[in-house]
């Protein structure tokens, strides 16, 4: 539904029509994106117009995209210490060799 | 709507499940990497490792505390770990954090999956991102089924 809109404004009934779902249905999904704030929606005589509203979905994707990329980080240190750690008893079993 | 917008990352380890897993639990080993900045001073990590259990740990960056906090949920070594996660500096916003672990054939496998708690048990400040992570959802709903 989104993407459809994405491409332009649209009723509800050109919503509802690619999902064959029912006009009742789609405007209670509409109703759930307005709420979201994704979507708002004028009256124009008897037609619904919908509209997208791109800010909310670029800051929900930039939310996903911070806490990607502050995990990734995470990890990457974790995989760092256990290595070094790795490091660490090789170094330290090659020492007690030696001294055998 | 039960439905909620997820972070996943996932990683392979050449250190065994309860290594891996370890790192996460022990005070030692986690205050040296989880929200550890090279430039930061790791200046408090408590770890009460048990369903319920609080965990906290402060990194000092540039003279400033951050704090990042919440409680275990679920602790299933070295398989599963669930944990709640806040950082009050920057967020109101309590989120889930699913941390699974599947041996590998050298090592292990890590997924970890980040969730946004359900709208019910926010309170009133985090009804606008709940609104837009449960429209994304709804978004990534439609699109998986539509890709499907």
């Amino acid at each position: 539904m989104l993407r459809t809109l994405a491409t332009g404004e649209r009723n509800i009934g050109e919503l509802a029509a690619p999902f064959r779902m029912s006009f009742a249905a789609a405007a209670k999904h509409v109703k759930v994106l307005e709420g979201a704030g994704l979507v708002r929606r004028r009256v124009q005589g008897r037609r619904h117009v919908c509209r997208i509203q791109p800010a909310p979905l670029a800051a929900a994707d930039e939310w996903l995209q911070f806490y990607h990329r502050l995990w990734t980080e995470q990890l990457d240190r974790l995989d760092a210490l256990l290595g070094s750690e790795d490091c660490r008893a090789t170094v330290t079993s090659k020492g007690k060799d030696a001294k055998r | 709507m039960s439905a909620t917008a997820q972070v996943k990352v996932t990683r392979h380890f050449n250190a065994s499940p309860e290594r891996v897993f370890d790192a996460w639990l022990d005070p030692q080993t986690v205050g040296k990497w989880l929200f550890a900045t090279p430039k930061g001073q790791m200046v408090r990590v408590e770890v009460d490792a048990r369903a319920g259990g609080k965990w906290i740990i402060v990194d000092r960056r540039n003279g400033e505390d951050v704090e990042h906090s919440g409680e275990y949920v679920e602790i299933d070594r070295p398989r599963r770990l669930v944990f709640t996660f806040r950082v009050p500096k920057y967020s109101s916003l309590t989120t889930e954090v699913t941390v699974e672990i599947e041996p590998a054939a050298s090592g292990c496998d890590l997924t970890l999956t980040q969730t946004n708690v359900p709208a019910e048990y926010l309170g009133s400040n985090e009804k606008g991102w709940t609104g837009i992570l449960v429209g994304l959802a709804e978004y990534l709903a439609q699109y998986v089924a539509e890709h499907i």
